[in-house]
């Protein structure tokens, strides 16, 4: 018994690595040019495929693969800064229209190109780590631990840095920002471009566990959803704290319940925080 | 005495709403001038249209003799540097971070840290509060805080939109006194806007005084503070 719940706290913390991975793009989207992102999950469908390509056509070694993946893709968010979303800047519902018609341009060149079927990704190593009683996959520990280096990385990088902070300064305030020298024809683009790197990588990451198939984006944006209204728009530590709990949460219901009450526990607790916080577990009324 | 800061023929509109008709006026250099008037009389637009926040329809802005585009960031790169009218800090950030904003496009790093120093010694509650978030200020901290933000991009010429606005009397003696330090102790120039005319038109060497969108009056501060119209009208005696 203690065995299992320790499994599933494993299992639960990489999903919670994996919705906070995606929760970051999404809300940083939505921050830096006010735009619902609804095409943020297709870009981890795209690193999942982009990584599938590297290892099994390419050949190449994972992390060479998660690297290119990472590189693309923030080639790619630029780019798709530039043609889907910068005529809308200044319209946030035609934004938001353009990225849903830009998720299904995605899933559907996915789907011509590779296929409707899930295509298995290799199993990047084998055996187990044996703690006690306590027996955790290799491929879950490496996939936990590469996702939680990544995601302080990029802690370091919006906390620590110059181009960091003007991220965040930019969140709160474009004209001061704009007038004190940050130039937002570069911060876009590059806000966006990280964010779905960061979702790229995600995908790319759990393309070994959970597999690849043009219809894989759709939960983890769902989910990404989830977390930016349950930690507080705008709030990475609320973030962080509901990314982790909503995946424990879904981990452990499904290991002693069952895979659709995790889904319907999912949503009561949304319900609920929202009723008692409305601007969610640590966010501040403004957004 | 050459003047840093120029104005000519400046023409806002907003939509179909005119706020400035051919406003024209100049600063002079390492001084202080005060630009007063009412409630919507266009001060903060003046401002807005010289950090390229509104385009003007009409007119030009030269600083040291250059125009200025009307883009943001544009008067920034010609040396000015404005603290917005209600302070507009970044709230979520510390006190120190927003100052460091202000510094964004100052790459020297010894220069950055001087100013640093500086600031904190004309505002040494900010340096108290260097790690508490900007928003968590009182207004008189805030005010100090956006000032302070807008010193360290260095400028030459340092716009100050309403420092007065919704801060305690007390605070606004002190900020004022600041105001003519930094002035003279950095040899800048300052444009100071306030709907407080006799606090600005006290520290102030020229004066401009705006009524719906045109210039009504210029003169050196301490003439302004003594002429009836302006007496009558903005000072309430
Ligand atoms: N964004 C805007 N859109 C439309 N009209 C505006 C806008 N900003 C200002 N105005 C109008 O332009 C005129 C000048 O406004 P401005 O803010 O420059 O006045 P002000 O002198 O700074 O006033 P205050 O002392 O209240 O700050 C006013 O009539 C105002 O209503
Ligand atoms: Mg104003």
């Amino acid at each position: 018994m203690s065995f299992l719940i320790a499994q599933s706290i494993i299992n639960g913390v990489i999903l919670g690595t994996l919705y906070l991975m995606m929760a970051i793009g999404f809300t940083l989207a939505f921050g830096v040019m006010r735009i619902v992102n609804f095409a943020h999950g297709e870009f981890y469908m795209i690193g999942a495929f982009l990584a599938l390509i590297g290892v099994n056509w390419l050949g190449l070694p994972f992390p060479l693969a998660l690297a290119l993946t990472a590189a693309l893709a923030i080639l790619l968010g630029a780019l798709v800064e530039r043609i889907v979303f910068r005529p809308f800047r200044a319209d946030e519902l035609s934004g938001m229209i353009a990225s849903l018609g830009l998720a299904m341009i995605l899933q559907h060149a996915a789907l011509i190109i590779f296929g409707p079927d899930p295509q298995s990704f290799p199993a990047l190593v084998s055996g187990v780590y044996r703690l006690g009683d306590l027996i955790v996959p290799q491929s879950r520990a490496l996939t936990l631990g590469v996702g939680v280096v990544i995601l302080l990385a990029f802690y370091v990088f919006l906390m620590h840095t110059r181009m960091g902070r003007a991220l965040r300064a930019l969140v709160q305030d474009q004209e001061v920002a704009a007038i004190y020298g940050v130039r937002l024809e570069i911060m876009y683009p590059l806000g966006l471009g990280l964010g779905v790197a960061l979702a790229a990588v995600a995908g790319g990451l759990m393309a070994p566990l959970f597999g690849v198939s043009p219809f894989i984006g759709a939960t983890p944006l769902l989910k990404a959803f989830i977390v930016v209204i349950l930690g507080g728009l705008g709030s990475i530590p609320g973030a962080a704290l509901a990314a982790i709990l909503l995946g424990l949460i879904e981990s452990l219901t499904s290991s002693f319940v069952s895979a659709s009450a995790a889904d319907i526990v999912t949503f009561a607790l949304v319900v609920v925080v929202l009723l008692i916080r409305p601007a969610g577990l640590l966010g501040r009324g403004e957004a | 005495m050459p003047s840093d800061l120029s104005i000519r023929e400046l023409t806002v509109n907003y939509g179909p709403v005119r706020a400035l008709h051919g406003v024209s006026f100049d600063v002079p250099e390492g001084q202080i001038a005060a630009l007063v008037g009412s409630n919507g009389a266009g001060k903060s637009t003046v401002l807005k249209a010289i950090c390229g926040l509104v385009e003007p329809v009409e007119g030009t802005i030269t600083v040291g003799g250059e125009a200025v585009a009307p883009k943001p960031g544009a008067a920034l790169r010609l040396g000015v540097a404005l603290s917005p009218e209600g302070r507009r800090l970044f709230g979520r950030l510390t006190v120190e971070e927003n100052l460091m904003m202000g510094a964004y496009t100052v790459s020297d790093r010894r220069a950055r840290r001087e100013m640093l120093e500086r600031v904190y010694g004309y505002f040494p509650r900010l340096q108290e509060r260097k790690r508490q978030a900007a928003g968590s200020l009182s207004g008189g901290e805030q005010q100090m805080c956006a000032i302070g933000r807008a010193l360290m991009a260095q400028p030459r010429v340092l716009l100050l939109d309403e420092p007065s606005l919704g801060i305690a009397p007390i605070i606004v003696a002190e900020l004022g006194r600041i105001i003519e330090q930094i002035s003279r102790g950095l040899g800048m120039t300052v444009l100071l806007v306030e709907q407080n005319a006799q606090m600005a038109l006290s520290l102030a060497a020229t004066g401009i005084v705006l009524e719906t969108g045109s210039v009504k009056l210029t003169g050196t501060g301490h003439e302004l503070l003594a002429s009836p119209e302006i007496r009558a009208a903005y000072l309430g005696h």
